[in-house]
This record gives structure tokens, sequence and C-alpha cells, in this order.
């Protein structure tokens, strides 16, 4: 190789600036030109040490709800504890404090001097509230688990080349989708103010949850033999909950309709499954499952019931679900999902047109079940639904 | 990971259906509370119902209030909105899988779990009128498999 090809392989040098220069040069403008509160508080702090005193104003407990202890119940001290005791129980309906300072904290003096979170934009409590948020993030915390250890990997048993591949390329499925449902709370999370505080810890915890079902699978699927094949369906339907346009349409899709079926199929791979391994691994995700199908459903129960137009609200989710339906409905007639289910359900490759008869069964069941939550919402789609009741390839 | 490993020997033989049994299987709950305490709170009552297992034939119904990690109330059913979800099926399904966790020594084959048994709606039929209340049974899964599970620890006596 000559010296001029080889000089002509090599890599431009970085460029002479720093990479991130414009970002760094608009944090220090911005603090140092515009948003210049804190250095007057800096300055008034300093000042007051070097005089030799201290302020002890935090001492004050006039506009506090001081001195009224929490009790603990017998499972421990939690937040429906907590809340109980007068002057933090009391969430608003709308959050004007948009900044980090704690609800039932004597904030409202220094609300003046604050900066505000602009992305807090989710200050109305019925964009995420749930009657039973509480309940679940307690639940949650008592019923976590941990995929490394509780799961009895060293009884993992090899299948039939058949059974196996199928199990993988489920669990192949479910790594793909599970973080959906981490990374769509994420996304939210930083537009929920602080006095919202029990939703932003539930939604913390389902992203605990879903890290773990995507960890889960992924260990499962490498430990039997390989991730397969990921799918354009799925991630049409993926794209579909992370570009829903408000947070209630979003979890509709995301908790109640697309969780509610990913239970079915967690409630189907317990029932498939062909080791002991497998059916923990089902049993255990179906249980967090539940649980975030729980919150999507009192979620949107909430929205619409306190929404001051309910029936332009409900015509609004309908044009909504129309949609989300159908693109989630791609990601559920996949092959790489369908036919390994069936295998599985089945038992076999030879044996794959009995599990899609099977599966026609747990559709219709699934639909069903899809429904029912929706009527519990107060949100029927029995006449709109976009999903068939009976399988595509049942119709046949 | 904790399971349950029993063994029947010496250990008071109880009739199913009846109270006592489910009122041992609550003992037994009290007993493993390390392994319910894992597995996280369970809070909801549950019916289970032998559909010929009354008189007659005719169904029998006990309902099991689960708190915290504990079963604190077992008692004949005479409340049906009290119950969450009912967890129903005939003797002989019943049968069939108190023998096999037995068999396995407080572990169901893969074939006879409770969600194995219930998904498509037979042999076991869980149902609920309000499909929130229904979802408790999903929740709290693993809790109620082991509730059921403990059944190994004694020996059970099935009616001819």
């Amino acid at each position: 190789m000559s010296i001029g090809s080889s000089a002509e392989s090599l890599r431009p040098l970085p460029p002479a600036g720093g990479m991130n220069e414009e970002q760094v040069a608009y944090y220090e403008s911005e603090f140092k030109e515009h948003a210049t509160r804190w250095a007057e508080i800096l300055e008034r702090n300093a000042e007051r040490m070097r005089r030799g005193q201290y302020s002890l104003h935090w001492m004050n407990t006039d506009k506090a709800a001081w001195g009224r202890r929490a009790k603990p119940s017998s499972r421990g001290l939690t937040y429906t504890d907590i809340n109980n005791v007068p002057g933090y129980g009391t969430i608003p309906d709308r959050a004007t404090c948009l900044n980090f300072a704690p609800r039932g904290s004597v904030r409202d003096p220094y609300a003046d001097e604050m900066p505000a979170v602009d992305d807090y934009t989710l200050v109305e409590r019925s964009e995420s509230w749930a009657d039973n948020v509480v309940t679940l993030y307690e639940e949650a915390k008592a019923r976590q688990w941990n995929a490394t250890r509780d799961i009895p990997w060293t009884e993992l048993e090899r299948l039939p080349e058949d059974l196996e591949k199928a199990t993988c390329q489920l669990c192949t499925f479910l790594t793909e989708v599970e973080f959906v449902a981490g990374d769509f709370p994420a996304k939210w999370l930083y537009k929920i103010p602080q006095d919202f505080l029990e939703v932003k810890s539930f939604i913390v915890t389902q992203m605990v949850d879903e890290a773990r079902h995507q960890e889960v699978f992924r260990k499962r699927a490498i430990a039997g033999g390989g991730l397969l094949h990921a799918s354009p369906g799925f991630e049409w339907a993926l794209r579909a909950i992370i570009d829903a346009p408000t947070h209630t349409m979003g979890t509709f899709l995301l908790n109640l309709l697309g969780e509610g079926l990913v239970l079915s199929i967690f409630r189907s791979g317990e029932m498939i499954a062909k080791t002991h391994v497998d059916k923990e691994i089902f049993r255990r995700c179906l249980q967090d499952e539940a649980r975030h199908v729980s919150y999507g459903v009192l979620e949107l129960k909430n929205y619409l019931d306190k929404s001051p137009h309910r029936e332009a609200a409900i015509e609004e989710m309908h044009r909504f679900a129309d949609v989300g339906e159908r693109v989630i409905l791609t990601a559920f007639t996949e092959a790489a999902l369908v036919e390994p289910v069936a295998i599985l359900l089945g038992g076999g490759l030879d044996k794959i047109d009995q599990g899609m008869e099977g599966q026609g069964h747990l559709w219709k069941m699934s639909v069903e079940e899809y429904l029912q939550r929706c009527d519990r919402a107060g949100f029927s789609r029995r006449e709109r639904c976009t999903i068939p009741m009976e399988s595509p390839w049942g119709q046949s | 990971m904790e399971t349950q490993a029993h063994s029947q020997e010496g250990v008071g033989a109880l009739a199913f259906p009846s109270v006592e049994w489910f009122q041992r299987l609550a003992q037994l709950m009290r007993d493993n509370r390390a392994l319910h305490e894992h597995l996280g709170y369970i809070d909801c009552v549950a019916q289970f119902t032998i559909l010929d297992g009354g008189l007659s034939a005719r169904p029998w119904s006990v309902q099991v209030a689960f708190e915290e990690f504990e079963a604190v109330d077992t008692c004949l059913a005479d409340d049906k909105a009290r119950a969450d979800f009912t967890i129903e099926a005939t003797l002989a399904t019943w049968r069939e899988m108190i023998e096999n966790i037995a068999c396995g020594r407080g572990r169901p084959d893969l074939t006879h779990t409770l969600n194995y048994l219930s998904h498509t709606g037979a042999p076991i039929r869980v149902w609920s009128d309000d499909p929130l209340r229904k979802d408790l049974f999903f929740r709290y899964n693993q809790s109620l498999q082991e509730f059921v599970n403990a059944s190994a620890a004694f020996r059970t006596i099935f009616p001819d």
C-alpha cells in the first residue's frame, strides 16, 4: 500500500471546536445573562453569612402542616398513610406549582424566585391521574422480582428444535415490544408536575417492570438458542403508541389495549410453556402487566369523567382508537408472532394448524376482554371496534 | 427461588371440598410467610366454587379474603358481591389439579397450573362482573398458585 492511498483512508480530524459547542454556549448565556435570579440568591446568602447571621426562617411552621405525624399501617408507611395527614393528601385538579417544590411544603412565599420547569405541561389532574394509582404503586413495589435470581434458570431444558425456535421467536417479539412500555411513560413522565407525585412514582415502577420484562425475554432467548426475527409490523404498532398525541390516548393504546393483549399473550405463554422456567417467567410477567392494564382502564375513566365536554372527549378518543386499533392489529397478525404461538399451542410444527385454531379462540377472548375494559372505563367500543372479533385466519 | 416443597407424612387428612380444607391452606400461608412476603401483597377476596361439590351435586363455594401476606378470613360464600372474582370448576377438575400438585410435592406439572386450566375458560372458569376485579386474579397469580400448591402438605380425601 502506498503512502498516498493509506493517507486517503485516514478519517478526518475532529472539528476544532468542542462537539457540544453550541449547547454549552447557550447554557452559559442562559445562566449568565438571562436567568440570573440565582446569582441574587447566592449573593444574599453569602452576604448574610459574611455578617455571621443565621436565617432559621425554615423553622417557622406558620404556613406548614407541621406536627401532624403520619402513622404507619400494618404494611409499613404507605402513600395512603401520609396522604391521610391533613395538608399533604390534597391532590389539586390543576397543578400551578411548576417546579420541584414538594406538595405540602411551605413553597408559596418563594414561588416568585423559583424557576419554572417549562416541560411540565400535563398540569390537569385529569390528564394522568387514576383512582387506583396509589394502590398500584405500593403493590408494584411489594411485588417486584428479579429476572436474574427468581427464575430457576438452571432447570432450563433443551426443547425439540421447532419448539425451541418458536419459544425464542416469541421471546424476540416480547423483547422488541416490551420497552415501548418503558419509553412511552418516560416521554410523559417529565411532563407531569411534582404535585402528581403518585402518578410519577407509579409510572417509574412501570418502567422498571418493562426493563425487567425486556431483560427476562432477552435472557430466555439467548439461553435457549438465540434471538430470532424482528418485524416491521411490531415496529409500526410501537410507533403508533410513542406518537400518540396525548398522554391519555397513548396510555389507552399502550396500557389498556396493547398491554391487555400482551397480558393475553403472557397467559398463553404460561399455558403453552414447555418448561417450568418458561412458566415461571410468564406467570411473573403477567402479574406486572395486569397492574399496567388496571392503570390504563382507570386513567381513561378518570379522564372522561372529569372532562368538561365528555361527549366531545369520547368522540375524540374514538377517532384516535379507530386508527390506533388498526395499527396495533398489524403487530398481532405478524407471522413472527402468530406462527410461533400456534406451534407452541399445537405442540409442534406438524401441529401448527391445530395451534392456529386454538389461537382463534384466544383471539376472540382477548378482544372481548378489551371491550369489557373499555366498557369499564365508560368508553364503549363495541359498535366501533376496528379489531375483528374473529381472527383474520378464522374468517376464511 | 423459593418454592414450597411439601411432604404429606404425619399430617391429618382433610375432606375436599370443606371450609376446613381451605382454612388449612390459610394456616399454611401464615406458616410460609417468608415466601409470600417475597411474592408481595395480595389484597382480594377470591371465591372458590366446586360446581358439583355440594349436597346433591349442587355448587359449593368458599370465600377466602387475602390481606397483605395472609388469608385473613375463610368462610362459606353467602355474599356473592364480596368476591372480587370466582374460580370455578367441577369436582373432577379440582381433584385432578390437587392430586397433581400432591404428586409434584407442591408443584403442579406444566398442564395443571391455575392459569393453564383457566386460560381458555375451561375446565376452570375465572369470572367476575367487573373486569378490573377479575384482573386481580392475574395481578396475584403467583400468590394464588402458591396458596393452592400448599395443599401438597396434607392428605386430601375426596368424596367417592
